[in-house]
């Protein structure tokens, strides 16, 4: 543990000492695999070597995952001690059958001692992860359990499906949309009755699998959203910096080494170790892929995507192109379009500025297209795809 | 045999098929053909669609054959690496030198696939020295390399051989082959008019079957002396005596001096040269008379133009002639003349009774058709030789690529095609649905599918066949007749009196325990009972005649499985007869698919509904909006389901590392949506089209 946390200083020190002026710090996000098991005083050597190179600004959100049954009341207070303000809680279910079923290794007791930690700890920035759609999972034992999240008044809730990876265990036992797994139907029903249930407990369902109480939304995630750049470190961790994004090796070798090249890079060694790297380093982002990943990711929040933005960045012909293929979605109710008021334009507006001469002028007033909630979020990947299909590059 | 060779050669000459892969495709071909077949290039028919890209076929690659010959300059002779070979054609190597025509024999080999014709012709051209057994066995293995890496096959159509009989005079020879495959009848016909007599060879170890009975009768039609072989006497199963009396009790044919053989052996080859001099007429010396030749084959080659086969009937051809086609009144200049031996060998005159070829730099086939008669333009024939015929297609279908930018190619491909092959028509077509694509003619199934394989396979195209269609007449309420072969023009119900279908006459002979099998399958299929005799005692004919639009599905199939693979079939156009008919449309969400409206009779129209919109249901992805699926008759539903719409389809985690993937996955999805045809506002993926054209084929 320890040579991989220097390793991991030693990344970050390489990476951030290469720029010019690295900004302070607005989010940081300890995630993926279990963080909460990490002990504290190597998290602050990290959180100590951000410090040194680029430094937190003074409201940065500092986040981490963390798994019931991993971390005690102390550790929890040393985290908070050493600059974490947010805590994202895998609780998964509030059911001891469900818990076994998501293959998760704490029990119903470890997640009641968990949430007794945090409230005890004052932790107000919370957040809660759920997963519907597990095998034999019923309407009402979902509802049992988002009611259950509710009435603990998390600031935060994730809801995600069971997602049925090839080549697990799971994929050999269970094959999506079929028994015991709910059916496409049931699984859009769960999403419906989280959406409802949640938004009438006050929580904005601000993207398409998390929710938040006003003020609340995850400031690091937002980042993703709207396609701004990030750093990443660590084994496995991905950053989208200098219009690149890059993930780093997997395995823990691949990583070191890797580490080692950047250190070299940095020093004057660079022409020796460039062949190395190129296998590692990612061409810049195509426009293609820039639109892409915009249109993608800004339809997963509820503000939708920025057309004023797009003209911006692509031209305004791309925003005209991309109003006509949502057309189809505006009309089925799918999807919706938004003045500079935040009004909403209704579809016949919407269908005849399309139509006539004066189109674009008329788009101009159309400032955001987002989805609806639930029926355009619950088939996202259907307009996203088909918009894909009508863009006019290659 | 050529139909086998044809295919293999198909298979042969993409270079990426692994060799299992021959063979599955030969179970989806819909034709008479057993299997145990073997490949030879000597006798692969020189076709008329010929499977290899047009390169240079028929030159032998070495010298070698061509030595001894007056007629032939031969450079290559003085060189000695050449005279080993010219050794061992010490037997045949006269057989370019000039006999009366009193000493010439012009017979063909009539067979079943996989009866031993190819091992026989082989055989006889050994025996006779035309070709050496070492080199038999050589040229087999070039030819194959060069067909592997030039995409070139070598092709025979015709043999001429010398042969010294008892009488201890020189025979000329000439074998002539024949395509074995009823879609190809006139140009069976056609060359069977070019002989005097014909070999018919029968397994003795299975007896006679559908289409060699169809082709002896043409050869009887033709005046054709007949000599009955038994082949494969040497098999344990052999029983030429049952095998005699069933060819004299279906034939009618006195099979007393039938001769034994076995050609794989070498048995009785002797007896069937002795047999050709003795028993075939020799042609009549009209060499006087001014010039008619049967045209019996021809193909196309890309540096020659077409090469033209052909029989001398009257008179006599020289090189640097002025011909004429008296069909086709095409006028040219002959710029080489020879005959084939099996190579082409050059020669500079052909008389009466002979057989040959020639170049003249015709662009197409189309303007050297088969039955056509050669003329000389200096001393024109008055008459041209009986029995003439434009192709007439039977089947059509749409053939639409599947990626509308191929349509371009398609067109070239076509084009290409259609130099070498004057039976295929074709003219464009678009649909809605399917964008723009052509409406093929086809003499009949064998043909479709060869030309479909080819487009494909040759020419890399990506395609979607529409269901076969045939022609149908309609008698409209203003008194004309339509003639319609694609379902969606079919006048409206209200417009037409009545429509006629044409008719097939069918024989099937079979083993005496799938006769119930087969008559519940023609009965299956619109068949009206005509008649059924025992052939022997285990053996039977069951004739029956049915719809053409029957036949042109998945019959065969059906036949050879049914039959595990014993029976064999035959048909022959019976002409037209009125029939309930009626044009099923298949709506999706309201938009008609119009190349999968199909015409079906009556009483089968809900079955065949009901079967569609069940199968499009299960092949069509869920969608953003509810989709019915109707089949309708005029504007009457006769049957419908509906696809729900899609509930959910969403990506739940997509964080910082996930970006990358799942656009990728959402790209795939992107792309998979190109790849569907939009029918309206529903996108139809391929393989639905596909699926539903399959289950027209097979129900309709």
């Amino acid at each position: 543990m320890g040579s991989y946390v220097t390793t991991l200083c030693k990344e970050i020190t390489s990476t951030l000492s290469q720029l010019p002026q690295a900004s302070p710090l607005k989010t940081l996000f300890f995630g993926g695999g279990t963080p909460s098991l990490l002990p504290p005083q190597y998290l602050s050597r990290i959180v100590d070597t951000l410090d040194q190179h680029c430094g937190f600004q003074c409201d940065a959100e500092i986040s981490m995952e963390m798994d019931p049954g991993t971390f005690d009341k102390q550790t929890l207070k040393q985290f908070l001690g050493l600059g974490v303000n947010r805590v994202s809680l895998g609780v998964q279910s509030f059911n001891e059958d469900f818990l076994k079923a998501c293959g998760r290794s704490h029990g119903l007791q470890d997640v009641y001692e968990a949430l007794d930690i945090i409230t005890g700890l004052n932790v107000s920035n919370w957040s809660l992860d759920l997963i519907s759609s597990l095998p034999h999972q019923t309407l009402e034992h979902w509802e049992e359990c988002l009611r259950e999240a509710i009435g603990l008044s998390p600031a935060h809730v994730s809801v995600y499906d069971l997602q049925i990876e090839e080549g697990t265990k799971f994929g050999v036992w269970y094959k999506p949309g079929h028994h015991p797994l709910p059916d496409e139907d049931k699984s859009a029903s769960f999403y419906r009755l989280a959406s409802s249930l949640l938004r009438e407990a006050g929580y904005e369902h601000y993207e398409i699998s998390n929710y938040a109480k006003p003020g609340f939304q995850c400031r690091h995630n937002m980042v993703y959203w709207k396609n701004q750049p990030y750093y990443g470190f660590g084994l496995g961790a991905t950053s989208y910096f200098n219009g690149k994004r890059f993930s780093r090796p997997r395995k823990l070798k691949g990583y070191a080494d890797f580490v080692e090249l950047c250190i070299n890079q940095s020093s004057d060694n660079f022409s020796a170790n460039e062949e190395y790297l190129s296998f590692y380093s990612n061409t810049v982002e195509s426009v293609e892929d820039r639109v892409c990943d915009t249109i993608m990711l800004s339809l997963r929040l509820a503000s939708g995507l920025n057309l004023n933005e797009l003209s911006k960045n692509f031209g305004h012909e791309l925003r005209v192109h991309i109003c006509k293929s949502f057309l189809p979605f505006i009309n089925s109710g799918h999807a919706v379009a938004v003045d500079s008021k935040f009004k909403t334009v209704p579809p016949d507006t919407f269908s005849t500025a399309l139509s006539e001469q004066s189109a674009s002028k008329v788009l101009k007033d159309v400032i955001f297209i987002r989805l609806t909630d639930p029926d355009g979020f619950l088939l996202s990947n259907e307009i996203i795809s088909s918009l894909f299909t009508d863009l006019p590059i290659k | 045999m050529d139909i086998l060779a044809r295919i293999q050669a198909a298979s042969i000459t993409a270079p990426c098929l692994a060799p299992q892969h021959h063979h599955k495709h030969l179970q989806q071909l819909c034709f008479p053909m057993s299997t145990g077949h073997h490949f030879s290039c000597f006798y692969m028919h020189q076709n008329h669609f010929p499977v290899a890209m047009p390169g240079h076929p028929c030159r032998i690659p070495s010298g070698s054959i061509r030595c001894q010959s007056g007629a032939v300059e031969a450079p290559e002779m003085q060189d000695v690496k050449f005279s080993k070979s010219m050794l061992s054609f010490d037997m045949g190597k006269d057989r370019l030198s000039k006999v009366p025509a009193s000493q010439i024999r012009n017979f063909s080999i009539i067979a079943h696939i996989d009866h031993g014709k190819s091992t026989l012709a082989d055989k006889l051209l050994q025996v006779t020295g035309t070709v050496s057994d070492r080199e038999m066995k050589e040229q087999f293995l070039d030819n194959m390399d060069l067909e592997r890496e030039r995409g070139i096959t070598i092709k025979l159509q015709a043999a001429r051989m010398r042969y010294v009989a008892k009488d201890g005079e020189p025979y000329c020879l000439n074998l002539i082959d024949t395509p074995g495959h009823v879609d190809f009848s006139y140009e069976v016909s056609r060359s069977l008019a070019a002989c005097e007599g014909a070999l018919l060879v029968v397994d003795a170890s299975q007896g006679v079957e559908a289409q060699t009975l169809a082709n002896v009768y043409l050869a009887l039609e033709n005046n054709l002396e007949i000599i009955p072989v038994l082949n494969k006497i040497d098999l344990p199963g052999a029983d030429p005596e049952r095998v005699r009396n069933e060819i004299e009790e279906i034939v009618g044919l006195d099979c007393s001096e039938a001769i034994f053989c076995s050609a794989k052996e070498g048995i009785g080859i002797q007896e069937i040269l002795e047999s050709i001099v003795a028993k075939v007429p020799p042609p009549k010396d009209t060499s006087m008379n001014p010039l008619r030749a049967l045209i019996f084959d021809s193909y196309y080659d890309p540096y020659r133009g077409v090469i033209v086969y052909f029989r001398v009937v009257d008179g006599s051809i020289k090189i640097h002639d002025k011909i004429q086609f008296m069909a086709s009144g095409k006028e040219y200049e002959v710029d080489e003349l020879g005959v084939l031996s099996p190579g082409q060998m050059q020669v500079n005159e052909l008389f009466a009774g002979e057989v040959g070829y020639l170049a003249a730099s015709i662009r197409s086939v189309a303007d050297a058709r088969v039955g056509d008669t050669i003329t000389s333009s200096a001393n024109k024939a008055g008459m041209a030789l009986s029995g003439y015929q434009e192709a007439v297609p039977m089947v059509f279908c749409g053939l639409f690529p599947v990626d509308a930018d191929q349509f371009g190619e398609l067109r070239e491909a076509l084009e290409k095609l259609q130099l070498n092959d004057a039976a295929l028509k074709y003219e464009p077509e678009s649909s809605s649905a399917m964008g723009f694509g052509f409406r093929c003619g086809f003499l009949g199934l064998l043909h479709m599918e060869i030309v479909q394989e080819r487009l494909e396979r040759e020419y890399g195209l990506n395609l979607i066949t529409t269901a076969p269609s045939v022609v149908y007449r309609v008698q409209c309420a203003d008194n004309t007749v339509v003639e319609c072969s694609n379902p969606c023009e079919l006048p409206e119900p209200g417009k037409r009196v009545w429509i006629e279908e044409p008719f097939v006459n069918i024989e099937m002979i079979t083993p005496k325990e799938y006769i119930g099998t087969l008559m519940e399958l023609a009965q299956e299929r619109r068949g009206e009972f005509k008649e059924m005799k025992y052939i022997t005692e285990s053996r039977a004919s069951v004739i029956y005649i049915l719809p053409l639009a029957e036949m042109v599905g998945d019959f065969f199939d059906q036949l050879k499985s049914r039959s595990k693979g014993y029976a064999s079939m035959e048909y022959s156009l019976s002409g037209y007869r009125k029939s309930d008919l009626v044009r099923l449309d298949i709506l999706i969400n309201g938009e008609p698919m119009d190349p999968l409206a199909a015409i079906v009779h009556k009483d089968k129209a809900f079955a065949v509904g009901r079967a569609l919109t069940q199968k499009l249901k299960e092949l069509i992805p869920r969608q953003m909006f509810k989709i019915p699926i109707q089949v309708t008759i005029g504007t009457r539903v006769i049957a419908s389901e509906s696809i729900s719409a899609m509930r959910k389809d969403v990506l739940a985690k997509c964080y910082g590392g996930d970006i990358s993937r799942k656009k990728k996955l959402l790209k795939k999805q992107a792309e998979g949506k190109k790849r569907m045809k939009s029918v309206g506002r529903v996108e139809v993926p391929q393989d639905a089209f596909m699926a539903v054209l399959r289950l027209e084929k097979e129900v309709v």
